[in-house]
């Protein structure tokens, strides 16, 4: 009967040893890609510029921020406490310490949405939750924030409202004081387009 | 008494069960129907060299010549499909992508030599699954620059350059003008324009 026991104590710890030598799984934590590919159809994933606005504004605590283009771009300019994680550098370990912060909303974004998303889809299959993309950019941003146009006169109560909101979240982000509504047109001044000579590489 | 020593034979077939049943959870875990073919640093590597778009105006040239093998799938939903498409394209809802006769037909494809373009009503609904497709292996599948919209505005001869990630303010200078548009009328550099009506089939630029 000692015997038995004996086997058995064995057996075991030759099961175990065994499952030291079982290759490491590259998918260990790493979602499947069916699993991707749904996550990718939704289109919860993305946020607009003004919630993001919104969430600055209110001081949101849960609000990450990360900026993708490369440093350089970044100290130009970047959205108020944003972090700097260039894509070429999404998995070092340095930067993967980012984002998997608990209660954090991580919102990537870039020059426009599409290289933000395909850091959103990385992260995602590295199976980080609570990630976002911020729709459009920073050239949204600068459009519909920095630059709000005022809706037709036809528009719909909610446009203005909205239109209200970004003159707002404008004065808040440039430091201007707010005009008085009749004043609108004066404020809407635009930077000519910059051709082939904005800043190089990826957004 | 245990009752194991009245009969040890039953401890052994616990054993054996035991086994039996460990060997079995390994076989079947190694074995998943998808697997990653690139590791996250190499998809990191194929983000930034922006390799695997197609502009419409290539994707018309391979279409034309005769020497290219090129399938396409159009991920929008079948309502927009019948709408209108790319003739030839294959409409696969984006959802239905991975479904097992899909990857059986692209792996066919992909022995075959087959070039896989897919597009999606803009660049973003397409460039998610085009990663998936990349990140499993087939890496003769390619996206759409700009999606169905910038193929019709291509058609209608309506664009420029397609360079959706380009910056398309000086965000730093743009953000700070408010600050001194008192000031800075003498700046003759500066045009003072509403962007939104200058701007003519604009729908597919900047991706807002």
């Amino acid at each position: 009967m000692n015997k038995n026991y004996l086997f058995l104590a064995i057996l075991m710890i030759l099961l175990a040893a065994g499952l030291l030598l079982v290759p490491e799984r590259q998918n260990y934590q790493q979602i499947k890609p069916e699993k991707l590919m749904w996550d990718i159809t939704q289109t919860s994933r993305f946020v607009t510029v003004d919630q993001v606005a919104q969430m600055i504004i209110e001081g949101d605590p849960t609000l990450e921020l990360i900026d993708i283009r490369p440093a350089k771009d970044f100290e130009a300019f970047s959205l108020t406490n944003a972090i700097n994680i260039p894509l070429d550098s999404l998995m070092k370990p340095d930067y993967q310490d980012y984002l998997g912060i608990e209660d954090m909303n991580v919102v990537f974004y870039g020059n426009s949405d599409i290289k933000a998303d395909q850091a959103w889809v990385i992260s995602k299959r590295m199976g980080y939750n609570s990630i976002y993309v911020m729709q459009g950019g920073l050239n949204c941003w600068i459009r519909k924030i920095i630059q709000p146009v005022e809706p037709e006169e036809s528009a719909s109560q909610e446009e203005f409202d909205l239109y209200q909101f970004r003159k707002g979240a404008c004065a808040f982000f440039t430091g201007t004081k707010v005009e008085a509504p009749d004043a609108g047109k004066t404020g809407i001044k635009v930077v000519k387009r910059k051709k082939g000579t904005a800043v190089a590489g990826g957004c | 008494m245990h009752v194991h020593e009245l009969n040890p034979k039953k401890t052994v077939i616990t054993m054996v069960i035991f086994v039996v049943v460990i060997i079995a959870g390994l076989l079947t875990l190694t074995n998943p129907r998808l697997k990653y073919a690139l590791t996250p640093e190499q998809t990191v590597l194929l983000t930034v060299s922006d390799d695997g778009g197609i502009t419409p105006e290539k994707l018309e040239l391979m279409l034309t010549g005769s020497t290219e093998k090129v399938e396409i799938i159009d991920i929008r939903n079948h309502y927009e499909f019948a709408r209108g498409h790319i003739p030839g394209a294959r409409n696969i809802s984006a959802v239905e992508l991975l479904e097992k006769d899909n990857i059986e037909w692209l792996k066919d494809l992909q022995e075959k030599g087959f070039t896989v373009v897919i597009y999606g009503k803009n660049q973003m609904q397409a460039n998610g699954p085009w990663m998936v497709f990349r990140q499993i292996g087939f890496s003769n599948v390619h996206v759409l620059l700009g999606g169905y919209q910038y193929y019709l505005a291509y058609k209608n001869h309506e664009t420029q350059n397609y360079s959706p990630c380009k910056a398309d303010f000086n965000y730093a200078e743009v953000a700070k003008v408010s600050v001194t548009s008192g000031e800075d009328n003498n700046q003759p550099a500066k045009k003072t324009t509403i962007v939104r009506r200058k701007k003519k089939g604009g729908a597919v630029a900047g991706g807002c």
